[in-house]
């Protein structure tokens, strides 16, 4: 096999330019990631929110914590992002939007809806 | 390289049976937290020892817990190239999978009890 590939190969990730149909499926994979490493956490946070009054206040305040809050945060956005994304991706499966053009418009509708869903829990959990 | 019992139909439609019914949990969630707040120190227990939340929210766990197992192994089979090193990272997620689940299953199943 002849050997002459001058393409440019990055794993540098920094040089790597995603389109935005790239950043929707790159997050996706990443927001799953965090959820995944907090599961035990929420199970635990769970677990103590059961036990009477007492546990849940206890709870309640593990959560009030300055950084819980900004962890939340991001968690939020996280899960957020991965439930409209994946949509985004369910519709795939039905060949919807497929098409470069129209591909594009849904992944910039996955980041417009998801700021905006985003806003309006933020404002209800954090105000 | 081939990991047997990793690849396939199955866990592609598991992912998107779980998806959906995890959204619509959440939806359902939100909509309970927003409309009719259980979510304090008086009503959150009562709230989650109901048969019916009880059980949606114990099939919730297994359906989330088993979507993260299919979406982390993916991750997993991309990035982790090394056989021994690929078994013992799945092994670490499932054990953390299995443990959370038994865990989250003890403390729906307590709260009922009480």
């Amino acid at each position: 096999m002849a050997v002459s590939d001058n393409r440019p190969f990055f794993l540098n990730l920094v040089k790597i330019h995603l389109p935005v149909t790239g950043f929707v499926s790159i997050f996706h994979r990443i927001s799953g990631l965090l959820l995944f490493l907090v599961t035990p956490f929420c199970v635990y946070l769970l677990d103590l929110s059961l036990q009477g009054k007492a546990g849940f206040n206890a709870a309640a305040t593990l959560l009030a914590h300055p950084i819980s809050q900004l962890i939340s945060a991001v968690l939020l956005w996280s899960i957020i992002h991965h439930f409209i994304a994946g949509l985004r991706f369910l519709l795939t499966d039905f060949d919807i939007g497929l098409e470069k053009k129209q591909a594009t418009q849904y992944a910039w509708l996955v980041f417009i809806i998801e700021a905006i869903v985003f806003t309006l829990l933020a404002v209800e959990i954090f105000l | 390289m081939s990991s047997p019992g990793l690849q396939g139909l199955r866990p592609w439609i598991i992912q998107r049976v779980s998806a959906v019914f995890i959204a619509l949990y959440l939806v359902y969630l939100v909509a309970v937290l927003l409309l009719c707040n259980p979510l304090n120190e008086n009503d959150w227990a009562g709230w989650v020892a109901t048969p019916y939340n009880n059980i949606l929210l114990g099939l919730f766990i297994i359906a989330t817990l088993w979507h993260a197992w299919i979406g982390i192994r993916d991750i997993i089979l991309d990035y982790v190239p090394n056989v021994v090193g690929r078994l013992l990272v799945l092994t670490l997620v499932a054990g953390t999978l299995i443990g959370s689940g038994l865990w989250g299953f003890k403390a729906l199943f307590m709260v009922v009890i009480q």
